[in-house]
C-alpha cells in the first residue's frame, strides 16, 4: 500500500490546517522543495500536494512552489487544489505532474472529469470528501447527497484512475481514519480508493492494512509525519509487508 | 487467443499493483496481453510469458512457491527447456539464485550461479531496509533496458540483494554504499531488484519491453 506524504501549500510554505480551516494554519516547512526531499530522503514513493490557496481560489496558487517541487525530486507528485478546468490539467500534466487531483471541480462539472479522464487515462483522481456517511453531489445525482459509493460509481464509469476518500471531520485532527466506510467504498467500485482524513498514528495504518481490501490502493498521511506521531520508515516498512 | 502473462500469487502480498501495471503496459504498447495472477501451475504452463513476483523473506517466499502443487516444476520446464520470457521481481528475482542467506541458508530455483546477501553498505548512515528512488546503472545495452536512459530512477525496497557469480548476468546495478545488483538477465529469464510496479514511467517501460521481448 502506496503512502502519500502530503504536502499542503499555503503562502508559500508547507502547513497542515486543522479541520480544512485556512486561519488555523501551522506552518512546518517554510520551503516546500526541501520537505519534499524529506520525504524523499525518507524512502516514500509518491507525494501528494495540495494547494490550499487555489482550493479556496478556484485556481492555482501556488504554482512556483509546486514547479520547485517537481525539479527537486523524482517522486511522482500527485496535486490538488484549485484545478478546476481541462487548460489547468493539462498545465500541470505537461509540467510534469504525474496525477491531477479533481474535488469541486468533479463534484460540479461531470463533464470535465469524463473529459478529463478519457485525455488523460491513469492521470485523473477524483476527490470524495464524506460527512456523516455521505457525499456532496452537485451535478452527478438528483439528490444532494448520496453515499460514497454510489457516487465512487459514476466516477468510475466516467473512467477515473482512483478516487481520494476523505473523512471530512477527521482531517487534521489525528482521530482516526475511518477504515470501515474506506473499505466499504474500496467493495464497492473497481477502481483503486486512497485513503485520507485523520490518521493520527500507526495504528491507523495497521488497521487499513487489517482490512485486507486490495482495492486500497493507499493513504494520504499528513499531520502525524510531521509532528513524529508516524515514522517515516516504520510506517514505510509496514505497508510495504518488509 | 490472447497471449497471456502468468502473474504467479503464491501468497506473498498484494498483487494488485503489479497486475495493473502490467495491463497498463500492456495496453500502452498495444500488446494486447491477457494479465493472469494465478496459482494453478496449469495456467503458468499455457501462459506466453511468466512473472514472479515476492515480497518477505527468501525462505518464506520458496516455502509459499513450493507449495502449489507442480509449480516448481512447471517453471524449471517452462522457463529453462522451452525458454518462455520470465521476469522475477524483488524477492522473485532473488529466488532464481542458488542461495539465499536470509535467516539462514536456503536453496533458491538455482537458475543464477551466486546467492542473495544482505545489503553491507560501506556508508553507515545508510540504513537497512533501502526503502526508495534510486538511480540505475546501466551496465550493459538490452532490449529490456530499450528507451530507458542512464541515470533513469527506480523504486527500491529491499534488505537483500542477489550476488550473481557470474558478471555477465548483471543488466544493472545501483549505487548503495558500494554496487547492488538491481536487475539481472540471462537467455530468457530476468530480474529486477525494483519494483517496476512502483516505479512509474520506467517500471512502465522496462514491463513494456519485457511483454514485447523475443529472446
Amino acid at each position: 500500500m502506496i503512502i502519500f506524504p502530503a504536502i499542503d501549500l499555503k503562502d508559500g510554505s508547507c502547513v497542515r490546517l486543522k479541520r480544512g480551516v485556512m486561519s488555523e494554519a501551522t506552518i512546518f516547512n517554510a520551503d516546500p522543495a526541501d520537505q519534499a526531499k524529506r520525504f524523499q530522503q525518507a524512502g516514500f514513493s509518491w507525494l501528494h500536494c495540495v494547494d490550499l490557496n487555489g482550493a479556496f481560489e478556484g485556481r492555482s496558487a501556488n504554482g512556483d512552489a509546486v514547479r520547485a517541487i517537481r525539479s527537486a525530486v523524482e517522486l511522482p507528485i500527485q496535486l490538488g487544489g484549485g484545478i478546476r478546468d481541462m487548460a489547468a490539467i493539462e498545465t500541470w500534466i505537461e509540467a510534469g505532474i504525474a496525477r491531477v487531483v479533481l474535488g469541486t471541480a468533479a463534484l460540479r462539472n461531470p463533464a470535465l472529469v469524463k473529459d478529463a479522464a478519457r485525455t488523460f487515462p491513469g492521470k485523473i483522481v477524483v476527490a470524495a470528501d464524506a460527512r456523516g456517511g455521505k457525499v456532496a453531489t452537485e451535478g452527478w445525482a438528483k439528490t444532494s447527497q448520496i453515499t460514497p459509493s454510489d457516487l465512487g460509481r459514476k466516477f468510475e464509469d466516467a473512467g477515473v484512475a482512483a478516487i481520494l476518500f476523505t473523512d471530512v471531520d477527521g482531517d487534521g485532527l489525528l482521530q482516526g481514519l475511518n477504515v470501515a466506510a474506506t473499505a466499504a467504498l474500496a467493495r464497492a467500485v473497481r477502481i483503486p480508493v486512497i485513503a485520507s482524513g485523520g490518521v493520527g498514528g500507526i495504528a491507523d495504518l495497521k488497521s487499513l492494512m487489517a482490512a485486507r481490501e486490495a482495492n486500497i490502493e493507499g493513504v494520504v498521511v499528513g499531520r502525524a509525519l510531521y509532528d513524529g506521531r508516524i515514522d517515516a520508515s516504520e510506517a514505510l516498512q509496514l505497508m510495504n509487508g518488509v | 487467443m490472447r497471449p497471456s502473462v502468468a502473474l504467479i500469487d503464491y501468497g506473498s502480498g498484494n498483487l494488485r499493483s503489479a497486475e495493473k501495471a502490467l495491463a497498463r503496459a500492456a495496453e500502452e504498447g498495444a500488446t494486447n496481453h491477457d494479465i493472469v495472477v494465478t496459482s494453478d501451475a496449469r495456467v503458468v504452463a499455457d501462459a506466453e510469458r511468466i512473472v514472479l513476483p515476492g515480497v518477505g523473506a527468501f525462505a518464506d517466499c520458496m516455502a509459499g512457491l513450493s507449495a502449489l502443487p507442480g509449480m516448481i516444476e512447471t517453471l524449471t520446464q517452462r522457463v529453462l527447456e522451452q525458454h518462455k520470457p520470465f521476469l522475477g521481481i524483488c524477492v522473485g528475482m532473488q529466488l532464481m539464485a542458488a542461495v539465499g542467506r536470509e535467516f539462514g541458508d536456503h536453496s533458491g530455483l538455482g537458475w543464477i550461479e551466486g546467492d542473495v546477501v544482505r545489503l553491507a553498505p560501506s556508508d553507515p548512515s545508510l540504513k537497512i531496509p533501502q526503502m526508495g528512488w534510486n538511480e540505475l546503472s546501466l551496465s550493459r545495452e538490452h532490449p529490456l533496458l530499450s528507451g530507458i536512459a542512464p541515470g533513469a530512477h527506480a523504486y527500491f525496497l529491499h534488505s537483500y540483494a542477489m550476488r550473481p557469480d557470474r558478471p555477465s548476468d548483471v543488466l544493472a546495478t545501483t549505487e548503495f554504499g558500494g554496487a547492488v545488483t538491481a536487475a539481472i538477465v540471462r537467455d530468457n529469464y530476468a530480474g529486477v531488484q525494483f519494483h517496476p510496479e512502483k516505479s512509474q514511467v520506467v517500471g512502465l517501460r522496462l514491463l513494456g519491453n519485457f511483454l514485447t521481448w523475443r529472446p
